[in-house]
């Protein structure tokens, strides 16, 4: 059998190694995030029916927990990994001609270790360990926010890297006080010993390491940083930010409060804070002339969303927030690669200067149309399945506060459809239809939004195999013992 | 008012964090997996410095990771201080002065050495690769202080780097591809106190040592170039 700790090891290897590629070619750079990605992604599809049913558990080291470090190789970590494999192939293969200016090796070093970071993370069974993959993921995205070094991308870079460094120290901080109370930073360890976070030191630790994974994962009111660090980083590294960064955050944010904590008490709020996050969100969002802080804002809305879907906290709610986080990952990967090349052609990235936007890049426009319409829940594609699901959860879970929350999710999805239509309109309706001459994306550009659009509307027609999947993800958070027991035998 | 606010949401937090610390139980033997580590570590790894085989072999995992954040953090100072045109400055640069360079090249090989020592004798002694890596890197910024006309070349640091990063991992793999576990300490454990002993331990913390140095060398270095 493959041990999954190459999905984590060989994109690292590749990510050392590519500074020597470099040298020999400063072609070949380009090429290796391709590789890596194809690996991890090829791998994590071959272990997907093994995981399915039996969850891996990697000793690192051959030191068994709690003394060494463990992967938990389980549904919900194979699930992220295709996922991050995925996106981040796609995305990889559009970097290849989309980046030109600037030191481009490093660019794809730090784009190979942030996906390397985010692989660490949804795949680890030690909060340290997480905690050091999750200080991968954010550091490399500081870096390359900052990366085309104007003005506005160096400012946002620094107000994120701020507000970051604030979040992971809380983390850190946390981690520490579960280290001082129980000696063990397994998580299953952990989990073996809290058994509910009624006495306060319990509960305080819980608190800041969510607030400061929150951070990471642009939950209101910690989500300032979002907009400026989405709207002016490169348009490839908004696409992994938004459909790969904020996802892991919130994945963090489920495994603390689910298997570490078992914190089902807090739930009610946390559904109140999801939907706070989506209606800031999509408001802010509508208000937007700026194409790129618009999809920023609509991705803060979306974590709201998902945070909500997972605080219902029946089987169908987890399925819920799974499957509109794999919808969201597709769906703002595609509207930021294709903004990408619009904004490349036009040289702006006012929404009203895409007039006529239809005849002159038809495919990249069709592209950006498939990506709003999924994420705002139309069918056939992909987001209406999940939205769907969710307010299926949010009724069954019944109850005044859940129905009043999933009405005001419905109320935000409205706003959310008010500004997409907007922006297609745009592109297919604006403007003088003469004398426009095609200018379409190059190829390797328009292979991502294809197979990108192409999933959608298959996920969306028939989400069978998918459900499948997020079916034994959903079971391994909620049953926490069986967690446990998969890890200290 | 907003300093008020501030205030009081700190001391609300102070009061917070108070809880958990009073719980630890500081001092007592509590930590099962602490004192394994104490009890156990030198038949399990034969290293005779227990700081190092947790850092190196117990969570070695880790140690790699934190290695990649420290490469990432040179990297990316790099990218965001790249200039697309390197310019020979041709600005006369001032000399340090003489006691300053003396001094600085007097004590330059020493301190390679001494960081060296410190890598090298990681699992013996207290220190490591981190701290023998920072030790060198702060013999390179004496001569960035001294000799101020010399370039150190930044690709070279650059290949180093690279050259010990890829020696962790394929540590690491070499261990899966003879005992099926990632950074298994597939060595020998040799005899307690002696040079080659531990297993993989040296071999890591010299890697780490090459790497740390390199990197925080590069990150002078990069630091110090001049724009116009």
């Amino acid at each position: 059998m493959v041990n999954p700790v190459l999905l984590i090891a060989v994109p690292l290897g590749l990510a050392f190694s590519l500074p020597i590629f470099g040298l020999i070619s400063k072609r070949l750079e380009k090429y290796l995030p391709v590789i890596a990605m194809l690996f991890n992604l090829s791998l994590s599809v071959y272990l997907v029916p093994r995981v399915l049913t039996h969850p891996i558990i990697v000793y690192i080291g051959g030191w068994a927990p709690p003394f060494g470090i463990d992967l938990f190789v389980g549904p919900v970590g194979i699930f992220f990994s295709v996922i991050i494999a995925l996106v981040g192939l796609l995305v990889s293969i559009y970097a290849m001609d989309y980046i030109k200016e600037g030191d481009t090796g490093k660019y794809h070093v730090l784009f190979l270790l942030l996906l390397t970071g985010a692989q660490g993370v949804v795949l680890t069974g030690d909060i340290f360990n997480l905690f050091v993959f999750y200080e991968i993921l954010c550091i490399s995205s500081y870096a390359l926010v900052g990366y085309l070094r104007d003005r506005d991308g160096l400012e946002s870079a620094i107000k994120y890297l701020v507000q970051g460094s604030i979040g992971t120290g809380l983390v850190l901080t946390g981690i520490a006080f579960i280290y001082g109370l129980y000696g063990t930073l397994n998580m299953a360890d952990i989990a073996r010993q809290i058994n509910s976070i009624k006495p306060a030191a319990n509960f305080i630790t819980l608190a800041l390491i969510i607030t400061g994974l929150g951070v990471e994962a642009a939950i209101f009111p910690m989500n300032a940083w979002l907009p400026d660090a989405h709207s002016s980083a490169p348009s490839s590294i908004s696409a992994i930010l938004s459909g790969i960064a904020i996802e892991i955050g919130v994945y963090a944010i489920a495994r603390v409060i689910f298997t570490i904590f078992g914190a089902t008490d807090i739930l009610s709020f946390v559904a109140l804070v999801g939907i706070i996050t989506l209606l800031v969100g999509e408001m802010s969002a509508l208000k937007q002339n700026n194409i790129k802080r618009m999809l920023a804002y609509s991705s803060t809305g979306q974590i709201g969303l998902i945070v909500f879907a997972f605080a219902i906290a029946t089987s169908y709610g987890i399925e819920a927030g799974l499957f509109q986080i794999l919808n969201h990952s597709l769906s703002k990967a595609l509207l930021f690669l294709a903004a990408g090349y619009m904004i490349y052609r036009t040289g702006s990235m006012e929404i009203s200067s895409f007039e006529g936007m239809g005849k002159r890049m038809p495919l990249t426009s069709l592209g950006f149309t498939i990506g709003a319409f999924s994420l705002i829940g139309l069918p056939p594609f992909a987001g209406f399945a999940s939205k769907f699901l969710i307010v299926k959860a949010a009724l069954t879970k019944g109850g005044g506060l859940y129905t009043c929350l999933i009405a005001l999710a419905l109320v935000a999805t409205v706003i959310e459809g008010a500004y997409f239509f907007r922006v297609v309109q745009v592109l297919y309706f604006r403007g003088s239809n003469e004398n426009v001459t095609r200018q379409e994306a190059p190829v390797v550009a328009l292979v991502p939004f294809f197979v990108l659009a192409v999933l959608i509307i298959a996920i969306g027609i028939y989400p069978g195999p998918v459900m499948h999947v997020l079916n034994s993800a959903t079971s391994e958070f909620v049953h926490r013992i069986a967690y446990i027991q998969g890890v200290l035998r | 008012m907003r300093k008020i606010i501030a205030l009081i949401f700190l001391a609300i937090l102070l009061w917070g964090i108070t809880k958990p610390v009073s719980r630890i139980p500081f001092g007592t033997n509590k930590i099962k997996v602490a004192e394994h580590y104490i009890t156990k570590d030198i038949t399990e790894t034969g290293a005779a410095n227990v700081v190092t085989s947790v850092v190196v072999l117990y969570r070695g995992f880790d140690t790699l990771g934190e290695v990649t954040i420290l490469f990432i953090a040179a990297i990316g100072l790099a990218s965001i201080l790249y200039l697309p045109r390197k310019k020979v400055s041709d600005e006369v640069l001032e000399e340090s002065s003489l006691i300053l360079r003396t001094g600085c090249r007097f004590l330059f090989p020493l301190i390679l050495l001494f960081g060296a020592y410190i890598f090298v004798h990681g699992h013996l002694t207290p220190g490591g690769g981190f701290q023998g890596g920072a030790i060198i890197a702060s013999g390179f910024a004496l001569i960035f202080l001294s000799c101020r006309e010399r370039v150190v070349s930044t690709v070279k640091l650059g290949v180093v780097e690279s050259l010990a990063g890829m020696t962790f991992v394929a540590v690491g793999l070499i261990g899966l591809a003879t005992g099926g576990y990632f950074l298994l300490s597939f060595l020998p454990k040799g005899t307690l106190n002696m040079l080659f002993s531990a297993g993989i331990i040296p071999v890591i913390y010299v890697a780490i040592g090459f790497k740390v140095g390199s990197e925080l060398a590069g990150i002078i270095g990069n630091l110090m170039e001049r724009t116009q």
